[in-house]
């Protein structure tokens, strides 16, 4: 009964934390953002509140707090007041199997913990994907509980094209799991350590020969369609302002619309988790083994993995506002075309080639 | 056969794209914005700059409009009404008794000042006119006066040698510059 009091304690710690470290990534998210963009389209970004603009996501969130709450006239107020829940939840719950860091243990009162990761199930990725999909129901009741035809368009769009892009991501990620014989993340990381030769996204001798065994061409695949997946430019259809004012979310205001909002930013961060677990090694660094541990500070280098980590996922997160600032929003034919019939034939394309090459050339 | 294979590795290694991004990456890494911080900084205005309308006034504190209607006809979007008006006891002379401005309209083109014959009408460099209540740019004659005054704290000189009871245009005199056509 004590164990288990404190393993729920230790959990409910681990979730507090993550949750603390996601909000607070996806506020920086959000100024880095519009930093980012208008320096790269020589703006200086916001710069009115505190120096420099960096209490920009304070004022916003206070902002989006106090404003009211309105739900428009004819709106199906049960679906209305779901739609953002149910987008947000499945964006944050995904992290729960995400590991963060070295898959080590430590004892506390004389019971193991596992202090980078919440909960290590062995069916991770698949977990996630199932509620990733789940986030798409948000997105498309929010549109259609709107009685709005903006609305109701982004969500029609949202639906097609989330599910065009998911089906994408699964097949993408198969590679991977059949080099790594695990769906589990911290299983698929431990698969990559000892150096960048051994991610998945490169695939030389120790390991495979280049050709047959790079996951390379599943890794474009992934984060093109994890860019749409996650409705950013240039796949943003679903809430296209120059075309649907604000595409799903439209009749959304105060603390619902940031729902979405933090729904949108967590999904980018949990993509991006995903994308430096699966191809880029997660938390390993680059080279074998930990300069800290080399150093003689053994204790200390979950501090380097985590950075590495973490440094991989920012990665990520620039590169969508990089494209975000460089390419225009696709149009919606050629959006259905270049998911049906260029990702997914590459896609499967790629399971054929890794699962004969893993086949024949099984990883030790 | 040559070209469109290079179009075809163009399009697979996402040329265009890592092109655009170079663009963009470019401008980050050499950031120089172009923007101003606009209520904290203000660029600075071009000498011919044609702000806010105002009305002017002779040195003496006399009012140079003559209500002649010049600007009321000159103006494209009917932005001015003026009711003249006989002085009291010179009836050679008139002046603009009641004098509007309904700046909701007002382009600033420039023709007005451009047409008045005694330079009555003057162009200020003022521009953050931004009011909650659109009916408050519906200038009379005493507000453009006001923003005359204190745009012009230099007044034209009254000619001292105008016969009081002559309807006198000041233009043609030597001591003034000439009115551009």
């Amino acid at each position: 009964m004590a164990e288990l009091a404190l393993r729920m304690a230790f959990s409910l710690t681990q979730i507090v934390v993550v949750m603390g470290v996601i909000m607070l990534t996806i506020m920086v998210l959000t100024l880095a953002e519009r930093k980012v963009l208008g320096w790269m389209q020589d703006r200086m970004g916001p710069m009115e509140v505190g120096p420099y603009g960096i209490l920009q996501p304070v004022a916003d969130g206070l902002k989006l707090f106090f404003k009211e709450d309105i739900v428009p006239a004819g709106a199906n107020k049960f679906l209305f007041t779901l739609a953002p829940i149910l987008a947000l939840v499945p964006a944050l719950i995904g992290f729960a199997v995400v590991p963060f860091g070295p898959d080590s243990t430590i004892e506390l009162f004389g019971v193991q913990f596992k202090p980078f990761i919440i909960s290590d199930i062995n069916i991770g990725i698949l977990y996630i994907l199932a509620f990733t999909s789940i986030g798409a129901y948000g997105i498309i009741l929010g549109g259609w509980a709107s009685n709005s035809k903006y609305s109701l368009l982004g969500g029609l769009r949202a639906a097609a094209q989330v599910i065009s892009y998911e089906l994408n991501v699964g097949l993408a990620i198969v590679g991977v799991l059949l080099l790594s014989g695990s769906l589990s993340l911290v299983k698929i990381t431990q698969a990559q350590a000892g150096g960048f030769w051994h991610w998945f996204i490169v695939g030389v001798p120790p390991d495979g020969w280049f050709p047959v065994h790079t996951q390379i061409f599943a890794f474009v695949v992934y984060v093109i369609s994890a860019v749409a997946e996650t409705n950013r430019v240039p796949f943003d259809l679903p809430e296209a302002e120059s075309e649907l004012v604000a595409g799903f979310f439209t009749e959304y205001s105060g603390m619902r619309f940031a729902f979405f909002f933090i729904a949108e930013y967590g999904n980018m961060i949990l993509v991006s988790c995903i994308a430096a677990a699966l191809f880029l090694g997660g938390w390993n660094a680059p080279y074998p083994g930990t300069a800290l541990a080399r150093m003689g500070f053994a204790q200390f280098a979950w501090i380097e993995n985590v950075v590495w980590f973490a440094a991989k996922v920012y990665f990520f997160l620039f590169l969508f506002f990089w494209l975000r600032a460089t390419l225009p929003r696709l149009r919606y034919d050629q959006l259905m075309r270049f998911g049906w019939k260029v990702m997914l034939p590459i896609a499967l394309g790629n399971i054929l080639v890794t699962a004969i090459a893993a086949y024949l050339f099984p990883r030790s | 056969m040559s070209m469109k294979f290079k179009t075809w590795l163009k399009t697979i290694t996402f040329y265009e794209i890592l092109v655009g991004m170079m663009a963009t990456m470019r401008h980050l890494v050499n950031y120089k914005p172009i923007t101003l911080q606009y209520p904290h900084e203000k660029r600075t205005l071009p000498d011919s700059y044609r702000g806010m309308l105002a009305l002017l006034r002779y040195d003496d504190g006399t009012e140079k409009c003559v209500g002649c209607d010049l600007c009321e006809a000159a103006c494209p979007s009917r932005v001015i009404r003026v009711v003249s008006s006989e002085v009291p006891g010179e009836p050679t002379k008139r002046f603009a008794k009641e004098y509007y401005m309904d700046m909701t309209r007002c382009l600033f083109c420039g023709l007005c000042v451009d047409a008045c014959p005694v330079d009555a009408l003057g162009m200020t460099r003022e521009y953050e006119w931004a009011v909650y209540d659109k009916r408050d740019l519906h200038l009379n004659k005493q507000q453009l006066l006001a923003i005359g005054d204190r745009s012009y704290p230099v007044r034209e000189k009254r000619l001292e040698f105008q016969h009081p009871n002559v309807a006198f245009f000041n233009v043609a005199f030597k001591s003034l510059p000439p009115k551009e056509s």
